[in-house]
């Protein structure tokens, strides 16, 4: 079994230590070594759970995880295709490679003041801008698989004369599948990373778990700005966790899961 | 160099029956002038209709690459490999290579894998369930029909991949250590599945091994090839019929004389 399903399999190894944390940073508030402005105690940000609810902060993630989701559909339904096929048809990678590279260098949250001139501010740059460099980790990944895939296996397709739409779905798909996996993790954590902060400086009106966190944090709520950040930080472990799922589910197939 | 009871010298088969030919064929590794000879140059080589011949030489002596080349995925530097006119179709030709999972797709079970082929050269539903019951009963593969190849073992491997290789009825089979990872037992019932395959629906058979007693087992005419560049160092026949017993004076004068002439291409 791949190493990621273990921490399921063994619940303790995973929980003792985030205990262990907590009881640290208990103790660390309970005995006053900090200021509790720097850092509240767990059971203040706990207890700000509910002004947060009231506040619609289930909204928020929920606006959140859609506009995450979203930029991740877009960069998967756009960057595998098309990375398949780059893959596939190497002569058209080549030409590609280097603007792609050059693109992959730009930090995307530099771009962001291009994004609102370009498309405004709202729903459709947040999401474009996180949906941006996931496309680019999703495609570029997704080429490697491809150009890794199995020469051998690949002469069946010649074998039985399979069309280029043939090959890609019914082998060179499967053979960059485990690397599609691996650019879909990056850009998962890319997307969250990306909207929450997009949502932070995208100014009054908007919503959201960032717009959320900048405010608490502005106006000094700041165990309600922890407690945000621990959902930030869960919702991207949750992430990660479907995301195993899918590959461990997916790729069933792969000879080293059984072993 | 060989006198031997019932082996004899290869006649030049008669033109219009071959399946294949290779011609004046050249091929080498190293692409940049290099000290090393080319592998092969001006190799000539004819393969009867519906024989079933052994190709054979030490390791590393160029057979997988002649395999390959004649099978057209790897290109010789110069010559040509002709195939007979009557292969209308790609599939008319395969090659299995000596890795199994080269030869499969580890993502299908192993009922996909037989399937697949079949599919896509268009047989009827009914045709290919008749014939993927038949292989699998052939070659044993009945109980893991439902399993995926990374959850088989070597053998079962490597008999699902020739089982897949044969499964369109090819004219034309260039097999590459299709028996290595198969114990004995099982390649006994292997080889006759393959001999009873091959003589049933007249394919033509090229199996590639270095393995002696594999060979006796099923060959018909034996082809070693050896030396740099690549020459045929022996071309017999073996017509005993089958099966085959070790301890015959048959069997054993011809096993020696591979065994030798072998030895003598060895670099």
């Amino acid at each position: 079994m791949p190493i990621l399903t273990k921490p399921l399999r063994q619940p303790t190894r995973v929980i003792a230590p985030l205990l262990l944390l907590l009881a640290a940073w208990a103790a660390v508030a309970g005995f006053g070594l900090v200021d509790p402005i720097v850092l509240p105690a767990p059971w203040s940000v706990l207890h700000a759970v509910s002004g947060m609810v009231r506040d619609r902060i289930v909204g928020d993630i929920a606006l959140t995880l859609g506009r995450v989701l979203g930029a991740l559909a877009i960069a998967g339904a756009v960057g595998i295709p098309v990375g398949l096929y780059l893959g596939y048809r190497q002569r058209w990678y080549q030409m590609v490679e280097g603007p792609l590279h050059a693109l992959r260098s730009i930090p995307a949250s530099a771009l962001f003041p291009l994004f609102l001139i370009i498309v405004g501010v709202g729903e459709t740059s947040i999401v474009a801008l996180a949906a941006y460099p996931s496309l680019l980790v999703i495609l570029v990944n997704t080429v490697t698989g491809a150009t890794l895939a199995n020469k051998r296996r690949l002469y069946q397709a010649k074998l039985f004369e399979l069309s280029s739409f043939e090959t890609i779905t019914d082998i060179v798909f499967y053979e960059a599948l485990p690397n599609i996996f691996d650019g879909v993790r990056t850009a998962a954590s890319y997307s969250m990373v990306l909207v929450i902060a997009v949502e932070m400086f995208v100014g009054l009106g908007e919503r959201g778990l960032g717009r959320a966190i900048y405010e608490y944090q502005a106006t000094y709520r700041i165990p309600e700005a922890y407690a945000a950040v621990i959902v930030a930080g869960a919702i991207g472990i949750l992430l990660n966790l479907v995301v195993n799922t899918l590959q461990n589910r997916m790729l069933r197939w792969l000879p080293n899961v059984h072993e | 160099m060989l006198t031997v009871l019932s082996t004899q010298r290869a006649r030049a088969p008669a033109a219009g029956e071959h399946a294949l030919r290779v011609r004046g064929v050249d091929f080498s590794y190293c692409t940049a002038a290099s000290d090393s000879k080319a592998l092969y140059s001006g190799f000539e080589l004819d393969i009867e209709q519906g024989s079933v011949v052994a190709l054979m030489g030490a390791s590393g002596c160029g057979k997988s690459t002649l395999g390959k080349m004649m099978a057209r995925i790897i290109k010789p530097t110069a010559g040509r490999i002709e195939w007979s006119p009557q292969f209308s179709r790609r599939a008319d030709v395969v090659y299995m290579d000596q890795h199994p999972m080269n030869s499969i797709f580890p993502w299908q079970t192993v009922r996909g894998n037989l399937e697949y082929p079949l599919e896509k050269l268009g047989w009827s539903d009914l045709e290919c369930h008749a014939r993927v019951a038949y292989l699998a009963s052939l070659f044993r593969l009945d109980g893991i029909l439902d399993s995926l190849p990374a959850q088989i073992s070597g053998g079962e491997l490597q008999r699902l991949a020739l089982a897949r290789c044969l499964s369109w009825r090819p004219p034309l089979v260039i097999l590459d250590e299709p028996f290595s990872a198969l114990d004995r037992d099982v390649k006994t019932n292997i080889i006759h599945a393959l001999h009873e395959l091959a003589t049933k629906d007249g394919m033509t058979v090229v199996l590639i091994t270095h393995n002696v007693s594999d060979a006796l087992a099923i060959g018909m005419r034996y082809v070693i090839i050896g030396d740099r560049p690549v020459r045929t160092m022996s071309d017999m026949e073996f017509k005993s019929p089958h099966p085959r017993e070790r301890g015959t004076l048959d069997y054993d004068t011809m096993e020696k004389a591979l065994i030798a002439c072998i030895r003598d291409g060895l670099v």
